[in-house]
């Protein structure tokens, strides 16, 4: 029993101590560095928040250099794949450029109704239009974290909070900037939560990533019946994100309500963030 | 006309394939999560090639090889760094455990055993990020994700078997 037990520690410390042929640090010296560096980056100090930036940055667009030739595959082959759909494609854009050309009549007079309510009831539209168009540097799949990577970061004006679209469509919100680069954190991660408002019914609710493509609705009024296909705006609650963003349509499946994003999240190639003054918001909202 | 022989014509570089490989899908965007193909397919090939390499060609991947890399993979997947090279380490731990008490080889020891390893290591990144971050994970993509990655094991033996034969390895590993 004794002899077990002996064989067994020291096979631990084997395991441990040992150093392999041309293995120059010990398992344990190297899990000790590993504890070394999570506690020093959980203390968030100035110096570990600067050095974590640089390596980011560098990692970043190592990444993206080594990405490169299998990213230049597969936009060959989606090129080649989208040629054979190319007529049916165009009927199906003429259909809608036709519905979309009166829809735009629609819009400038709601566009001019609302301006002259706003007048009327003396409010502001103080919404910034202050953009930076940003390319996606890097989209690794994970099973637990959705997010993506821009080449834009603290020196372009992005701090962490600001929303981000493409096109006109919300796709998340920064969580980590850089000096070069920065993270967005996609409507469909676990962690993603955002005030949200429904299109006709008015209904207000939170948007909340699962992992899976389709993030669902949350908080919704015990009354409400849920529709397919409505619209799902930014409610602008949080007093971060403007409110009138589209996100994307209802849909019910398995008694859940979910949203089908406008932005497909594995689709995107280019970005704008919104540069607000998040310090100003947050004191309106205190306020 | 001759085959060509692997062993004269590069060892250094048919040596490093695993090291590269491994740093490769650290720092790329190429991954194993197949989503498209079924939502909850995806494996982590990263603690496939720690285990097998470390087991059977330690001087191949050494540890410090696999503290960066999951210090790259952190980076990338934007989690607290350590993180991922402390559960990669478990993995390289449990595998030097199990290589200093076994004797034969056979696939049935190595899945059974990466079994262990897998669930050790995904234990340790389970409280890490609990206690060092403010992420939410679920326990569903975690439990799927180590499935598949114990499930895929034997394909990727049988493979690196083969690659393992075309390599010079030094005696004492």
């Amino acid at each position: 029993m004794s002899a077990g037990r002996e064989d067994f520690g020291i096979a631990i410390r084997s395991a441990l101590l040992k150093k392999g042929a041309r293995q120059k640090f010990s398992l344990f010296f190297l899990i000790s560095l590993s504890i070394v560096l999570l506690i020093l980056e959980s203390f968030s100090i100035n110096f570990m928040l600067s050095t974590r930036g640089v390596i980011n940055d560098s990692i970043y667009r190592f990444s993206t250099f080594a990405s490169a030739p299998v990213n230049i595959f597969s936009k060959t082959s989606d090129k080649i794949k989208s040629h054979f759909f190319i007529y049916n494609e165009n009927e199906v854009l003429k259909r809608e450029i036709t519905f979309y050309k009166t829809e735009k009549l629609k819009n400038e007079f709601l566009k001019t109704q609302n301006k002259k309510l706003l007048e009327i009831f003396n409010m502001e539209d103080n919404i910034s239009d202050e953009k930076v168009l940003s390319r996606v540097l890097l989209d690794k799949e994970s099973p637990y974290l959705k997010s993506l990577v821009i080449n834009h970061g603290a020196k372009h004006g992005i701090s962490k909070g600001m929303p981000v679209l493409d096109g006109d469509y919300l796709v998340g919100k920064i969580v980590e900037s850089n000096y070069f680069s920065s993270r967005i954190l996609l409507l469909n991660d676990l962690n993603s939560r955002i005030p949200v408002m429904i299109n006709s019914t008015g209904a207000q609710a939170i948007i909340t990533g699962k992992g899976g493509k389709d993030p669902v609705l949350e908080y919704l009024p015990d009354s409400y019946i849920p529709e397919n296909n409505l619209t799902v705006f930014t409610s602008g609650k949080d007093g971060i994100f403007r409110s009138g963003v589209p996100i994307g349509k209802i849909f019910v499946e398995s008694d859940v309500v979910k949203v089908k994003l406008f932005s497909d999240p594995n689709q995107i190639g280019f970005v704008s963030v919104h540069i607000i003054d998040l310090n100003n918001k947050f004191k309106e909202g205190v306020k | 006309m001759r085959a060509i022989n692997f062993k004269s014509l590069t060892p250094s570089i048919i040596n490093s394939g695993p090291i590269i490989l491994l740093y490769y899908f650290s720092i790329s965007e190429v991954d194993t999560h197949f989503s498209n193909l079924f939502e909850i397919l995806s494996f982590n090939l990263q603690l496939i090639i720690i285990y097998y390499w470390m087991l059977r060609g330690a001087s191949i991947v050494g540890n410090g090889h696999v503290f960066f890399a999951g210090v790259i993979n952190d980076v990338i997947m934007g989690l607290p760094m350590g993180i991922s090279s402390f559960s990669y380490l478990m993995v390289s731990f449990v595998a030097s455990y199990v290589k200093h008490l076994t004797v034969n080889i056979s696939l049935f020891t190595d899945w059974s055993t990466f079994l262990v390893a897998v669930f050790i290591s995904n234990l340790t990144f389970l409280i890490l990020i609990h206690n060092f971050s403010d992420l939410t994970l679920t326990y569903t993509n975690i439990f799927y994700n180590s499935f598949f990655t114990v499930l895929f094991y034997p394909f990727f033996w049988v493979f690196f078997n083969l690659y393992k034969s075309m390599m010079s390895i030094q005696k004492d590993d």
